[in-house]
C-alpha cells in the first residue's frame, strides 16, 4: 500500500519557513502532515478513485518542483485572451505567487492579496477552521500538508471587480506544485476568476491545486477552470465554493486530458436562495484521461443548482464524469437539473459516466440525466446533402456537441480561445 | 436534366417505390401530389441519397450522370438541393459556419474560387431578408430552436445561397401559413429559370397558386399514375384522389 506520505515533495516540504507565520496556519500545515501516514494512494477500492486508480501510479516518486524558477507570466497562442480581456494577472510559478503581481494587485479597489504567512491571528483561525472541517483527505490533505506559499484574496463587501482576475499556475520543469488559494468574497461582491494551467514541456511535472471560494451573501462569481496547452502532466485540483445567503455561482470549465486529469469540485449551497450553475467540457485523445467528480450539497432550503457536463473521448483515451448531488434533510424546495452528455469517438476509447442523487427531503425537484453515444446520422445526413463531406459533417457536428457549453461563457475571448483550441484538437483527422 | 426510369426502392424491406418514371427538363417546374404513404418523400430522399433507402430496380440520369452511382456529397455539389420536410436541429453549429463549408465545397467543385468572408457575409444578409428572417439567425445553432415556420425558410434561405440546378422541396408547404408561404414560394420563384429545375412534392393545391407548376403528377402506390398541366391539381383538389381510382390502401 502506498501512502501520501511517500510522496519525495513531502520529505523536501519539511524544512518549511514557516516559523514566523501565525500559530493557526502552522497548525493547519502540522494537523495535515500528522494525517498523511495514514492516507492511502487510491486503489480499486476507493470508490471515488475507482474508475482513475491507475493514472495515481508513481506520482508519489515526484519532488517538490523547484520554487527558483523565473516568475514572468506566459504568453502564447493559449494565454493570449489575456491581453484581450486585460485580465488582472497572477502568476504562479511552480506554485509561488510572483511578488510583484501582489503589490501590483493591491492597488486595486476593493482587492486584497496576503500570504496565509502574513495574515492577523484572527483570519488564521478562520482558515485553519475552514482547512479541518472540510478536508475530504488523499489530495487535499496533500495540498494543505505543503502549500507554503498559499494565498488569501478578499475582495471588499459591494464592490463589483470589472477585471477578470487570472490565476495563470505555471509549471517549469520537472516535479510538484502545489498551488493553494483562498478567495473570501464579502457580501454583494462581484468576482470573475480564471484558473489557467500552463506547463512547458516538462514530462514529469505536476499539480495538486486547492482553491477555495467563500461567497457571501448576495455576492456572485464567474469561475473559469482550464488547461488549453496539454502537455503530459498530471493535473489534479480541488476546487471548493461554499455559498451564503442568495449567493450565486457561475462556472465554466475546459478540461483537456492529461496522464492523470483530475477535478474535485465541491459546491455547497449552505443559506437560503444559492444558486449555482456548472458547466463542463471535456475532450480527450490518444492515451489521456480526465475525471471530473462534481459534488453538490444543497445544505439548505430554497436553493437551486445547475449542472451541464459535455465529454467527448476519442482513441484509447478516457473520461470520468461523477455527479453528485446530495438533497440534505433540510433542504425542502430545492430545484436541481443534471445534464452529463458524451461522445464516444472511437472503440478504444472509454467513459464511465455516473448520476448520482441522493435526497432526503421531500419536497424537492431533481432531474438528471445521462448519455453516451455517436454522432447522430441523421445529422451527418442533412449536412452532406448540403455538399459537406463526410469528414467535415462529422467534425462539425463534434465540435458543434461542446461548442453549446463553450460559447455560453459571459467572457467571449475566453469562450473564442476555446472554441479555436477545440477545432484544431478535433480537427486531427485531416 | 432528370430522367427517371422505372425506379423501385424500399425501405426497412417494404417496397414503397414500384417504377417509377419520371422525366423533368431544364426550365421546368414540376408538382409531385398523392395521398400520404404513396412514396413522395421517398422518391425526394431516393434523389438525395439517404443511406436508409435502398434502389432495388430502375435507373436515375442526372445531367448526363448515373445519379445513383454518386455519394449524397457528391450529388449536392453537382447541383442537388433536398429542402427537408422535417429539417433536423443541430445546436452548437451555426448556421453561417455550415453554409459557408457548404458553398465553398460546392464552388471548388466548380472550379471556383472560395468566397472571401465579406462577400459571404453580404451574401447572407440579403439572402436571409430574403425569406423574411432575423440577421440573428445566421448564428444561431442549425434550426436551433426555430418554429416549423422558420425552419422551412432557412432551407429555403440556403437553397437560394448554393443555387442548385435541381431543388426538390419536400412538403416546404405544410404547416406554413399565408404569408410564410407566400415568403417560400416568393424565394422558389425567384430561382426559377431555364437552366434550372423544380420539383415540388405537396399535399395541398394552395402552393400551386403561388408556385404556378407546368406539370402536376399524382403519385399513388409507388408510381406516377397521372400527369398534366396545372388543372389537373384543381381538379385533385375538388374531386379528391378517389375518382382516379384511388383508394387509401391501395396508395401504400
Amino acid at each position: 500500500m502506498t501512502l501520501f506520505s511517500e510522496f519525495s515533495s513531502v520529505q523536501a516540504g519539511l524544512n518549511t519557513g514557516l516559523e514566523s507565520a501565525p500559530e493557526a496556519i502552522q497548525q493547519m500545515h502540522r494537523e495535515a502532515r500528522a494525517l498523511l501516514p495514514s492516507v492511502a494512494m487510491p486503489t480499486r477500492r476507493t470508490e471515488s478513485w475507482k474508475y482513475s486508480f491507475r493514472r495515481t501510479a508513481g506520482l508519489e516518486t515526484l519532488g517538490l518542483a523547484s520554487s527558483n524558477q523565473s516568475s514572468t507570466s506566459i504568453t502564447d497562442a493559449t494565454t493570449r485572451y489575456a491581453e484581450d480581456i486585460q485580465a488582472l494577472v497572477l502568476p504562479f510559478t511552480n506554485g509561488l505567487l510572483c511578488p510583484q503581481a501582489i503589490t501590483k494587485a493591491n492597488e486595486r479597489d476593493g482587492i486584497k492579496i496576503q500570504r496565509f504567512n502574513e495574515v492577523n491571528e484572527s483570519l488564521a483561525a478562520e482558515i485553519l477552521a475552514h482547512a479541518q472541517k472540510n478536508d475530504r483527505g488523499e489530495f487535499e490533505t496533500l495540498n494543505r500538508s505543503l502549500s507554503n506559499h498559499a494565498i488569501l484574496i478578499t475582495i471588499t463587501k459591494n464592490v463589483k471587480v470589472e477585471t477578470p482576475l487570472l490565476l495563470q499556475y505555471i509549471q517549469q520543469g520537472e516535479g510538484l506544485s502545489l498551488p493553494r488559494v483562498f478567495v473570501q468574497q464579502e457580501s454583494g461582491s462581484e468576482l470573475q476568476v480564471i484558473e489557467d494551467f500552463i506547463s512547458d514541456d516538462a514530462n514529469n511535472s505536476a499539480w495538486v491545486s486547492h482553491t477555495d471560494f467563500v461567497i457571501g451573501a448576495n455576492a456572485r462569481l464567474t469561475y473559469y477552470r482550464m488547461n488549453l496547452n496539454g502537455k503530459q502532466q498530471a493535473l489534479a485540483g480541488t476546487t471548493r465554493c461554499i455559498l451564503k445567503r442568495d449567493a450565486a455561482l457561475e462556472s465554466h470549465s475546459l478540461c483537456l486530458g492529461a496522464d492523470l486529469g483530475r477535478h474535485d469540485f465541491h459546491v455547497l449551497l449552505t443559506e437560503p436562495g444559492a444558486n449555482c450553475d456548472l458547466n463542463g467540457v471535456c475532450v480527450t485523445r490518444n492515451k489521456e484521461h480526465f475525471d471530473n467528480h462534481t459534488n453538490i450539497e444543497h445544505i439548505a432550503p430554497n436553493c437551486t443548482s445547475n449542472e451541464n457536463y459535455r465529454c467527448i473521448a476519442d482513441d484509447a483515451s478516457q473520461i470520468v464524469f461523477n455527479g453528485r448531488i446530495h438533497i440534505h434533510r433540510d433542504a425542502q424546495k430545492t430545484l436541481g437539473s443534471m445534464s452529463n452528455k458524451n461522445l464516444i469517438l472511437s472503440s478504444q476509447a472509454e467513459i464511465d459516466a455516473k448520476p448520482e442523487l441522493e435526497i432526503y427531503a421531500d419536497d424537492v425537484k431533481c432531474a438528471h440525466g445521462t448519455t453516451i453515444g455517436q454522432l447522430n446520422e441523421k445529422e451527418v445526413y442533412y449536412l452532406k446533402t448540403r455538399g459537406l463531406s463526410d469528414d467535415q459533417a462529422r467534425q462539425m457536428l463534434t465540435l458543434g456537441f461542446v461548442l453549446e457549453i463553450v460559447r455560453s461563457a459571459p467572457i467571449t475571448e475566453l469562450a473564442d480561445a476555446w472554441e479555436s483550441c477545440l477545432a484544431d484538437i478535433l480537427s486531427f483527422r485531416d | 436534366m432528370l430522367e427517371i426510369k422505372e425506379l423501385k426502392a424500399t425501405v426497412e424491406d417494404k417496397q414503397i417505390l414500384k417504377g417509377l418514371n419520371l422525366s423533368v427538363k431544364a426550365g421546368e417546374v414540376h408538382a409531385i401530389m398523392g395521398p400520404n404513404g404513396s412514396g413522395k418523400s421517398t422518391l425526394s430522399q431516393v434523389l438525395a441519397g439517404n443511406g436508409a433507402y435502398e434502389v432495388n430496380g430502375g435507373s436515375v440520369d442526372y445531367q448526363g450522370k448515373d445519379l445513383l452511382e454518386l455519394s449524397i456529397e457528391e450529388r449536392a455539389r453537382e447541383g442537388i438541393f433536398l429542402a427537408f420536410q422535417y429539417p433536423v436541429e443541430i445546436p452548437g453549429v451555426s448556421n453561417l459556419q455550415f453554409l459557408r463549408t457548404a458553398m465553398n465545397n460546392i464552388r471548388q467543385h466548380r472550379g471556383e474560387n472560395e468566397i472571401s468572408a465579406a462577400e459571404f457575409m453580404k451574401l447572407a444578409k440579403e439572402k436571409i431578408k430574403q425569406v423574411n428572417l432575423d440577421a440573428s439567425f445566421l448564428k444561431r445553432g442549425v434550426n436551433e430552436g426555430f418554429s416549423g415556420g422558420e425552419k422551412k425558410r432557412n432551407e429555403i434561405m440556403q437553397m437560394l445561397m448554393l443555387e442548385p440546378s435541381l431543388a426538390i422541396l419536400d412538403e416546404t408547404d405544410s404547416g406554413l401559413d399565408i404569408d410564410a408561404l407566400r415568403i417560400v414560394a416568393d424565394g422558389v420563384n425567384a430561382l426559377r429559370s431555364p437552366d434550372k429545375a423544380v420539383i415540388m412534392v405537396t399535399h395541398y393545391q394552395r402552393l400551386l397558386d403561388y408556385i404556378v407548376p407546368d406539370f402536376v403528377h399524382v403519385l399513388a402506390g409507388g408510381k406516377i399514375i397521372k400527369s398534366g398541366g396545372k388543372e389537373l391539381a384543381l381538379e385533385l383538389e375538388e374531386k379528391g384522389y378517389g375518382w382516379l381510382g384511388i383508394d387509401a390502401d391501395d396508395a401504400k
